[in-house]
């Protein structure tokens, strides 16, 4: 508040500027808002997992020679783990055991 | 589901949105809408570009609430990005123009529905220097202190001070009203 605010000149201010005030809440505001901020935040977060990506690639790209080598070393032992990783991995995404999170004022 | 006290709300949404929660963070948008809208609309005129602005505030402080102190004004704080926004798009030629454009068509408009006064009080705003009217729409528009408004603008209390008087000058006078309280 400022000191001049009982002023009648200011109270009359006041009163003509509070006609063009926004209402004090807003739902289709807010949720335009946090849909930006979502897609905003998607974006960074893709942009993140692709350098993450390349770079995961160029360092497997580097080591693969050696890496080779080793994995058919012990690929006779690992291929019923892995299959059975894989197979349990997608009976939980049929059964909907993993679903990501409502986005945030829109639940 | 996020469990806050109202003592000191914004500090925890501040707090928990800095964590990454974009729960925290949506109840600060519908906290501080109404005042960074309002202040927007003042200093800029249209209101469709004020929303605009203060969608793009929104975004700019999510990437930023990270330094963002704690205990700070979160209000002056997106009122500082919005009135730093403003002007960036003032500076811009294309964007005044079609600012100028768009001012003319939202007044008209509101104008045939608004009383005298109105009419009178946006034609006096319309004519105050950017940085006049941002420190008018804070301080006598809004709740902000002389303080806050100084920090939200980056500006000295004394300019901030010198800006209010002279603004509400000018207003008063565009609207015939008397500064003697009797």
């Amino acid at each position: 508040m400022t000191p001049a605010d009982n002023h009648p000149a200011d109270v009359r201010l006041k009163a003509l500027f509070a006609q063009d005030e926004p209402p004090q809440r807003d739902a289709a505001f807010s949720a335009e808002v946090m849909e930006k901020v979502m897609r905003q935040r998607l974006r960074e977060e893709v942009a993140m997992l692709s350098g993450v990506s390349v770079i995961g690639a160029g360092a497997l790209w580097l080591v693969w020679p050696t890496l080779q080598q080793g994995l058919v070393a012990v690929s006779q032992g690992l291929a019923p783990a892995a299959g059975a990783l894989a197979l349990a991995g997608c009976a939980t995404l049929i059964a909907g055991l993993w679903r990501p999170a409502p986005a945030p004022g829109l639940s | 589901m996020l469990q806050i006290t109202p003592v000191n709300v914004d500090e925890a949404l501040v707090a928990a949105a800095q964590g990454g929660s974009a729960e925290a963070f949506s109840r600060l948008v519908e906290r501080h809408q109404q005042p960074l809208r309002a202040f927007l609309r003042r200093t800029c005129g249209d209101w469709a570009q004020a929303d605009d602005l203060a969608q793009e505030t929104f975004l700019a402080a999510w990437s930023r609430i990270g330094r963002l102190k704690a205990g700070a004004s979160v209000r002056a704080w997106l009122c500082g990005i919005g009135y730093h926004k403003h002007l960036t798009a003032l500076r811009s030629a294309t964007r005044e123009r079609a600012r100028g454009q768009a001012y003319e068509t939202d007044r008209d408009e509101t104008l045939d529905a608004a009383p005298e006064d109105k009419i009178a009080l946006e034609r006096a705003m319309a004519t105050l220097p950017a940085d006049q009217r941002a420190c008018v729409a804070l301080c006598l528009a809004g709740e902000f202190s002389h303080a806050e408004a100084a920090e939200a603008l980056d500006m000295p209390l004394g300019t901030v001070k010198s800006h209010v008087t002279r603004g509400r000058a000018r207003l008063l006078q565009a609207l015939g009203v008397s500064d003697d309280p009797c």
